[in-house]
């Protein structure tokens, strides 16, 4: 236990200095046993794998609160325990979660294009209007994350991940729908 | 998309934006309510005369002390509550001197002061005015405090909230108290305390929502 939290904090240490591949490291070690805790707190729901990446997601844009000299450990085990509650209530919410995997399957397949349209913009609406704009450019219009990113003010790299973050809640969106 | 897409997709953007820690922002966050705050106190309410006379006396001078250092404790567990798995260490201890030594000051008045004094000693003169003003000058700093934590990650939002409601209705009401001339302990032990406590309630309320994430 003691050499995985120095290990891991070492990885995260790394990573926040900007070494990519250490990051990497990080998170693909965190994974199973992120998938552990997901699994033992939602009781292996279809849409598991959509919590891990919620819970690496949070990881990520949450990983300023973690102070170097502090153990790795409890603060990732709180990070996912909260991000598997916290999907645990909005799946009592809203009902079985259908799992899809891209911004074209948010949509019902057999609806035409107009509705399938109209049905995102919907869905758009529902969201916060900067990450409704983020999927408008980029999973719609095709556009680069960079490009989006320059006209937006953000970095690259939130731009890319509000956009999963996005798709994430459309998910959710046209999963409680159905 | 695949976790191990994903895993690559966050790993470019490995290093956090720089940005100020959430200690600094909440300090900000709470100086520019606070700034709010005594705008509104200075034209509604001001001090009362001899206020240096009067903080001589330490009943009076722990009125506005007490909820100081409930402020100072409650925006340190704050900070603490918006970060994962961070327990909340002496401060959630020494946060409870506050009320013990107010309870302390209460048995004290209710020693020395002289039966037939006792109950207008308590209601006083101003409750309508002194419940209000310590939710409503608690406000913007709540709101600047509650900004700023939302950079953190609280895995209980409501109860960050509620410290926050705290820290912020303990900086307003020691505000308050220089204005109030009531200066029994039976008072303020109570009234102070009523609207400290209204005001952290709206904290958790906020919390419960804002600070989710």
């Amino acid at each position: 236990m003691t050499d995985r939290n120095a290990r891991w904090s070492d990885l995260l240490r790394r990573g926040m200095r900007g070494d990519g591949a250490a990051y990497a490291a990080f998170l693909s070690e965190i994974t199973p046993v992120i998938r552990g805790i997901v699994r033992a707190r939602t009781g292996g729901a279809e849409d598991g794998e959509d919590v891990v990446q919620e819970v690496l997601l949070a990881v990520h844009s949450k990983r300023h609160t973690w102070r170097e000299e502090e153990p790795v450990t409890p603060w990732l085990y709180a990070i996912a325990r909260y991000k598997a509650a916290d999907a645990g209530r909005r799946r009592g919410r809203q009902g079985p979660q259908v799992p899809i995997d891209d911004l074209a399957e948010v949509l019902p397949e057999e609806t035409g294009e107009t509705t399938a349209a109209r049905d995102l913009g919907r869905l758009l609406d529902r969201i916060d209007g900067r990450a409704a704009r983020i999927v408008r450019a980029v999973g719609v219009e095709g556009r680069s994350s960079g490009e989006v990113a320059a006209e937006m003010d953000m970095s690259e790299g939130a731009v890319r991940v509000a956009y999963h973050r996005a798709l994430l809640r459309l998910k959710d969106l046209a999963g409680a729908e159905d | 998309m695949k976790t191990d897409d994903l895993i690559s997709m966050l790993a470019q953007d490995a290093a956090p934006p720089a940005a100020a820690p959430v200690g600094q922002r909440a300090v900000a966050g709470l100086a520019a309510g606070f700034a709010v705050a005594v705008v509104l106190y200075a034209l509604t309410l001001g001090p009362r005369p001899l206020l240096a006379e009067h903080l001589r006396d330490p009943l009076v001078l722990a009125k506005t002390v007490l909820p100081l250092a409930l402020s100072g404790l409650a925006l340190m567990l704050g900070l603490r509550a918006v970060r994962p798995g961070v327990a909340a260490g002496g401060a959630g201890r020494a946060i409870w001197a506050v009320p013990a030594v107010l309870a302390g000051l209460v048995v004290w008045a209710l020693v020395t002061t002289p039966q037939g004094e006792m109950w207008r000693d308590w209601v006083g003169h101003s409750i309508p005015v002194c419940l209000p003003a310590i939710t409503l000058l608690s406000m913007p700093l709540l709101a600047g405090l509650l900004a700023a934590l939302r950079r953190g990650a609280p895995t209980r939002p409501a109860l960050a909230g509620m410290l926050a409601g705290l820290a912020s209705a303990g900086l307003a009401t020691a505000l308050y108290s220089t204005f109030c001339t009531e200066d029994s302990p039976l008072f303020y032990a109570t009234w102070y305390t009523l609207g400290i406590l209204i005001a952290a309630s709206v904290g958790a309320l906020a919390g419960a929502r804002v600070l989710r994430w």
